[in-house]
């Protein structure tokens, strides 16, 4: 988001701001999640499409849709 | 957001994903290297499940006694099980194959 209202400056609007892009996602057990970000909610729960599962850096496995429960998010890369 | 309580086949929030996947067969991963593969009878908020014809794989990693680790699955069959929330990581349908 290019402005730089309040608005813009509360980390849940960059969250809805990368929504539909390609993103990186790293959870506390150190899993990564890459995929397309089709929406997050309020505990930070994702909703990620074409969803490619990566432990110790080796690809895992690929979901077409995958639910990730919020609690285990450490981050969301864009 | 103005399309909280639509009903349709949109995605807006995360959970709708869940809630397509009623009726149908998930891969439910859960903390502690488990995994569920069953039918989703119910689910809420906190992510309680209800699964049924449930199939579990819970892997383990054994040490000989060489000290070469090697990964061990256990499999185990349920008819009906119901799965605390705060043990899942991630929820996927299973595009039936």
């Amino acid at each position: 988001m290019e402005n730089h209202s309040s608005d813009s400056r509360d980390p849940a609007a960059f969250l809805s701001s990368i929504i539909g892009a390609p993103v990186t996602v790293k959870l506390n057990s150190g899993v990564v999640y890459k995929g397309e970000l089709q929406s997050v909610d309020g505990y930070m729960n994702i909703a990620l499409e074409k969803c490619a599962e990566y432990v110790n850096g080796q690809l895992r496995r690929n979901y077409g849709d995958a639910f990730v429960r919020g609690n285990n998010v450490l981050y969301i890369s864009a | 957001m103005a399309d909280t309580g639509e009903q349709g086949e949109s995605v807006s929030e995360p959970l709708d994903l869940v809630r397509l996947s009623l009726d149908e067969i998930v891969f439910v991963k859960l903390r502690g290297d488990r995994e569920l593969k069953g039918r989703l009878h119910a689910y809420d908020s906190h992510c309680n499940l209800v699964l049924g014809e449930v199939e579990e794989t819970i892997m383990t990693v054994e040490e000989d006694e060489q000290g070469q680790e090697s990964v061990k699955t256990i499999k185990k069959q349920s008819e009906m099980l119901f799965v605390r929330g705060d043990s899942v990581v991630l929820i996927s349908p299973q595009s039936p194959s």
